[in-house]
């Protein structure tokens, strides 16, 4: 009982997971979505890590690395576009940036 | 043959009709205007006359078989067993009508020529006649009721159309467009015309219903039968039938209780009136009623009376004759040139329904044929007069005010024609009134008044002496006004005495009841009217003084306008020998020049060899063979009678023939009753066995006299030259003081006139425009007893079905279930990308509990 198994890991990266879905959705905020984006990404992160280390594989913990690259590739691109959009809008939130809608 | 050619009597009008409707107006406008024109004219004239000539060619064939003929064209529809092909009747009967609507038709399709000369929509007025002539046809050559009611409707239609030919005039009376007036009474005579096919649809049900068929033939001979075989319950079906019968024919014959849309249907262009309104359409109500002779023979024979009070027959004669003297009574009373032989037009026709309910068929078809050739000549002529009238108005209008010396004349009747031009029942009558107002104002305005748009050029009050002006049209107008007014050579007198006389028999020596004392008395009196407002429009017109100045430059009309007219004259002059009194064989040699002479010949005791038609009782055993050796021997004879009129050639070819009654000869065989009442099923009333003297007397001597009082009393005073006409009523100027001092002044007979009997005859045709037709009918009866529902009802539909059931709960109800249902689709579809995540969110964790769980 007082050993951490796989359960509650999966458990935590569904918890995170959830919340960051649910960030993603709810709210408007731009850098916010981001962060939930990371959480998201993060929980995944959490269960490669978990897993490599359940089933004792390494190739768990050479992906996170990998997702790692990609996230900060992404913020770093998403947060430019955020605040090029902020330069001209005065405004990050989403549901202004309907420029595209048809 | 005959199965051969009859189509073409559709096939020529509608082929006119289709070509000047497509490509009327390209015709017209190529070549000038008066060549395009004549050239669309004549297309639609040379079709009338083809189908005039097929007319001929089938009355030909009917000289020696005189069997109905049918020709089926095909197969109309099939629902069930109820098969209905579309058949032509070639009998004599239609062959008669035929002869009518084609030969009449194709005088006034010439005339049409000349007189719509310049008009934009040349090429369209000749589309309606043609079609119109071609849907007259349908009727007149259907088998079965049906086949006829749709020629009904199509005449109908045609009339509608024509009545509202010209739309677009945009002069304007009293504020409103003539145009919309125009439409507006083509709309009213539509609309009063579906009342009376209301009772013809349920006629037909009913026929259907009761007999199982529509054909002619076939509900006769079912109606005989079943009377024959006693059938308890079919007095009372024939009754309804021929009462919706008879209302059907009302409607289309214009008379009481739907005849108010006839007068109104002189908006229309002249040539209409007088080919629709006068000699063709309305006349299908009477050869409705004729043609269903045996249905009313068979009532009358049943006995079987209406609320216990008449048999329908008998309804037929009274509506007939009340009618007759109701519209007699009202043309007196008429300023309107046209509508005083519209109003004439009801009478007659009230005339020959009277004759048809006392079952002289035969006597209502010759009524129709005759009064068919003078009424037509009549509103030609009158035609001819308006054209003539607005030509010198057109005139007046290029030449400044005329002469001074006439302009006190123009200057009165500018005044007196203010409130007179507008149209209606109201302004004619009250026109004294007008003049009464009219005289002080009268001489402070010198302006040019009389030169004004209120002209109307058919009020007969600018009219007078137009004899000076135009010989040739008031020629012929005066022996059409002779024709319709009975006296002895003319068409109009043989035709009508036979109806009078008729009447007169059945009361004196007949069994035919009180209502043949009544329909004789009002009959008669019907006649003196015709007699009083024919001499009336006379004097109005054609004699007198001018009381316009632009009488002074009214001509002649063109050729094409006045040879129809001679024709038809020649016709209303020698239209009498259709159905002259028999004469024996051995006098045949003599010669017909004297009209007379067949009474005259006939001497003292032999006039029961003279009888006017005796096959009231005269038949016996030998009834058929009777009926075949007239039919031998008279079918010479007949046609050349009959064809004479019909070219309006000399007839002296006729001198080698026997004279005999020709047109009941010829309708006999047509007329199933005839032979009904050989076989004793049925007893149509006696025709009279000898010349009723008295009744011919006694009618043109009445005639004379109320043509002679007429002449006497109608302007009286304004045909001296010496008078000025504007003093038009002196009397009325300082009511009592003028009219003593005129009346000292005056023979004594004057004052008389003056003081007496005009005052009465004011208060009289008040009486009769404003009570009786005006008030009374259009707003009693028409206003409250069948606008006012029909609003209501109409509201009804409209508001409470229309737009609230139907629109509010079915078309509406849909389009708000459509939008409420989209509303919350709509929210699927919102843009934003996190409710397209949402649902791919929410579709994962579902697709993962399934698994999961699942």
């Amino acid at each position: 009982m007082d050993e951490v198994t796989i359960g509650w890991y999966i458990a935590l990266a569904a918890i995170l997971f959830s919340m960051g879905a649910l960030g993603v959705l709810v709210r408007r905020n731009a850098l916010i979505i981001f962060m939930s984006i990371e959480l998201m990404l993060n929980a995944g992160n959490l269960l490669f890590v978990a897993f490599a280390r359940h089933l004792g594989d390494l190739d768990g913990q050479i992906w996170v690395f990998f997702t790692m690259t990609v996230a900060a590739a992404e913020v770093a691109v998403g947060l430019a576009l955020a605040v090029s959009i902020f330069r001209n809008r005065d405004s990050v939130n989403i549901d202004d940036m309907n420029m595209m809608k048809g | 043959m005959i199965q051969a050619i009859a189509p073409f009597l559709l096939i020529f009008p509608i082929v006119g009709a289709l070509i000047n409707g497509f490509f009327g107006r390209r015709i017209q406008n190529t070549g000038g205007p008066n060549k395009g024109e004549l050239v669309s004219g004549w297309i639609g004239t040379l079709m009338s006359f083809a189908a005039f000539g097929v007319a001929i060619a089938l009355f030909l064939a009917l000289r020696n078989d005189y069997g109905p003929h049918i020709v089926t064209l095909f197969d109309w529809f099939n629902v069930g067993d109820f098969h209905v092909p579309w058949e032509m009747q070639i009998d004599r009967l239609s062959s008669v009508m035929l002869l009518v609507v084609t030969g009449v038709g194709s005088l006034i399709h010439i005339y049409a020529i000349g007189y719509m000369h310049g008009d934009k929509n040349f090429a369209r007025f000749f589309t309606y006649l043609n079609l119109f002539m071609f849907f007259m046809l349908i009727l007149v050559t259907g088998s079965s009721y049906l086949v006829l009611f749709v020629g009904w409707e199509g005449v109908g239609l045609a009339s509608f159309l024509l009545i509202g030919f010209w739309f677009d005039k945009n002069r304007k009376i009293d504020g409103v467009y003539e145009g919309v007036l125009n439409s507006n009474a083509s709309r009213k005579a539509f609309v009063a015309n579906r009342f009376g096919d209301l009772f013809m649809i349920l006629a037909m049900s009913l026929m259907f219903w009761t007999f199982g068929s529509m054909q002619f033939e076939e509900v006769f001979a079912a109606a005989t039968h079943g009377f024959e075989a006693g059938d308890k319950s079919l007095p009372l079906i024939l009754t309804l039938i021929t009462l919706f019968l008879l209302l059907g024919a009302t409607g289309k014959s214009a008379q009481i209780p739907f005849f108010v849309w006839l007068p109104d249907a002189m908006a229309g262009p002249t040539p209409v009136s007088a080919l629709m309104h006068a000699a063709t359409m309305v006349t299908s109500g009477i050869y409705l009623l004729v043609r269903s002779n045996v249905l009313l023979e068979i009532v009358r024979e049943s006995g079987y009376e209406l609320f216990g009070l008449v048999t329908t027959p008998e309804l037929v004669a009274m509506t007939g004759a009340i009618t007759a003297l109701y519209a007699g009574l009202i043309a007196m009373t008429q300023f309107d040139i046209k509508k005083v032989l519209a109003y004439s037009t009801v009478s007659q026709l009230g005339f020959m329904i009277a004759a048809v309910g006392m079952g002289a068929y035969v006597a209502a078809m010759f009524h129709l044929v005759t009064h068919a050739f003078f009424k037509a000549l009549l509103f030609m002529g009158a035609g001819s007069v308006i054209h003539g009238m607005e030509h010198g108005h057109h005139h007046l209008h290029d030449h400044g005010h005329g002469h001074d010396d006439h302009h006190d004349h123009g200057e009165a009747d500018g005044h007196h024609v203010v409130a007179a031009a507008v149209h209606g029942h109201h302004d004619e009558s009250s026109h004294d009134s007008a003049v009464v107002t009219h005289t002080a104002a009268a001489h402070d305005d010198h302006a040019d008044h009389h030169v004004e748009d209120d002209f109307d050029p058919q009020d007969m009050r600018y009219m007078g002496n137009i004899k000076k002006y135009m010989p040739w049209t008031t020629t012929v107008y005066i022996i059409g006004a002779l024709a319709l007014s009975g006296i002895v050579p003319f068409a109009g007198f043989w035709s009508k005495d036979e109806i009078l006389a008729h009447a007169s028999f059945n009361f004196n020596g007949g069994d035919g009841g009180w209502i043949f004392r009544v329909v004789t008395w009002l009959l008669t009196a019907a006649a003196i009217c015709t007699a009083f407002y024919m001499g009336r429009q006379l004097k109005m017109v054609f004699f007198g003084h001018e009381r316009h100045e632009a009488t002074y430059h009214a001509s002649e009309s063109n050729r094409h306008m006045v040879a129809p007219l001679v024709v038809l004259a020649v016709l209303s002059l020698l239209g009498g020998i259709l159905n002259f009194p028999y004469f024996s064989e051995a006098d045949a040699t003599a010669s017909l020049g004297h009209y007379a002479e067949p009474y005259e010949s006939c001497g003292d005791g032999k006039i029961r060899e003279c009888f006017s038609g005796g096959h009231g009782d005269s038949h016996g055993d030998d009834a058929h063979g009777d009926a075949d050796t007239h039919a031998a021997d008279d079918s010479h004879s007949d046609d050349a009678h009959a064809e004479d009129a019909a070219h309006g050639d000399d007839h002296s070819e006729a001198h080698d023939y026997g004279i005999n009654l020709a047109l009941e000869h010829w309708l006999e065989p047509a007329l199933q009753s005839f032979e009904l009442t050989e076989e004793h099923i049925v007893h149509l009333p006696h025709t009279a066995q000898s010349v009723q003297w008295r009744v011919a007397i006694q009618s043109t001597i009445l005639a004379v006299l109320a043509l002679c009082a007429s002449f006497f009393f109608v302007y009286r005073g304004f045909n001296s030259e010496s008078r000025k006409a504007d003093d038009i009523d002196p009397l009325f100027t300082v009511p009592i003081l003028s009219s003593f001092l005129t009346g000292m002044q005056r023979l004594p007979l004057d004052t008389l006139y003056m003081g007496v009997l005009r005052p009465i005859f004011n208060a009289f045709s008040w009486f009769c425009g404003i009570i009786l037709d005006w008030d009374f009918y259009h707003d009693f009866v028409h206003e409250q007893l069948i606008r006012a529902p029909y609003l209501w009802f109409s509201g009804f539909v409209s508001k409470t079905l229309d737009r609230g059931l139907l629109d509010g709960g079915l078309v509406l109800g849909v389009g708000k279930l459509l939008r409420g249902f989209s509303g919350i689709y709509k929210n699927f579809q919102s843009g934003y990308v996190r409710n397209y995540a949402l649902g791919l969110f929410l579709g994962v964790v579902g697709l993962v509990l399934y698994f999961i769980l699942g």
